[in-house]
């Protein structure tokens, strides 16, 4: 799901850039910002960080003794990207396994969907592997609208996983 | 709602390529998968549908992830709206099926006409 937030942050602007004044100084600063927003990636509890949509506020710079930065506390309204445990969404099977399939959801790569969690489906392997059903078929670059069972927040990669499952109504291939 | 993050990223995205001279800043992959993400999955393209979406579905008393589930996943039937979103069902709340059935229908002819 995608969220709305509003953030405070610390953007530094080094020595350098300081003799601008006025508008060009609100400029680095905002560069500054998208710089770090877009290295941050996500975090365990707002989920991937897409966008700065608006800067709220800029605060008093603070000149930071050792190196000469001035720091600036900064609130600013963004876009971010979280899976929730019982959501119903929509994604794209990029990988198909004895075991079960890999889906893709906007900026989440690692969702996976046990063959367990697909009831009345079965494997066949080949060139092209597919999980078929009486009716459908769950192969690559096909589009299923599942239910997330759970989430895990990876630390050393900054990015979440998620378990999800078709077991309900209505879930499934999307024609 | 998918539409609505699909409209901002796309300003985003404009405003980052008229900026991209000086900064020399290009999107993040986080950006990029999400902007194809939003672009394919969302049922309404035209700003001012999103905008009558949003406004039709706020007049129903939901909470946010509700609204934004209804109109992501656009449910064809009150039964299937309600597999959705089992919450709009529960006990104490003012959605009976006509309602549901309403909502559904007013959603679809805005798909119709955009």
């Amino acid at each position: 799901m995608f969220l709305k937030v509003q953030l405070p942050w610390n953007v530094i602007i080094p020595a350098e850039n300081l003799d601008a004044k006025g508008l060009l100084l609100q400029r680095s600063i905002i560069i500054r910002l998208l710089e770090d927003f877009a290295a941050r990636k996500a975090t365990k509890d707002l989920g991937y960080y897409l966008a700065v949509t608006t800067l709220e506020s800029i605060g008093e710079g603070r000149v930071r003794q050792q190196t000469g930065d001035v720091m600036f506390p900064v609130v600013f309204s963004g876009i971010t990207f979280k899976l929730y445990r019982g959501e119903i969404l929509e994604g794209v099977v990029h990988k198909v396994l004895k075991h079960g399939v890999f889906l893709r959801c906007g900026p989440v790569e690692n969702i996976y969907l046990s063959h367990l969690k697909m009831p009345g489906y079965s494997y066949m392997p080949g060139e092209n592997p597919v999980f078929n059903d009486k009716v459908s078929r769950i192969e690559k670059d096909i589009v299923v609208r599942f239910i997330v069972i759970g989430t895990k927040w990876l630390e050393a990669e900054r990015e979440f996983q998620a378990l999800v499952s078709l077991e309900g109504h209505y879930l499934g291939p999307v024609s | 709602m998918n539409c609505e993050v699909a409209l901002i990223l796309e300003h985003k995205y404009e405003q980052l390529q008229q900026m991209s001279d000086d900064a020399g800043n290009h999107v993040s992959q986080v950006f990029e998968k999400s902007q194809q993400y939003v672009k394919r999955f969302s049922r309404y393209k035209n700003p001012d549908a999103v905008r009558q979406v949003r406004e039709i579905l706020s007049r129903y008393q939901l909470a946010e992830f509700e609204l934004c589930v209804l109109g992501n996943l656009c449910p064809e039937t009150v039964e299937e709206a309600i597999a959705m979103v089992p919450s709009i069902k529960t006990k104490g709340r003012a959605h009976d099926d006509e309602a549901i059935e309403k909502m559904l229908n007013d959603l679809s002819l805005i798909k119709k006409f955009e």
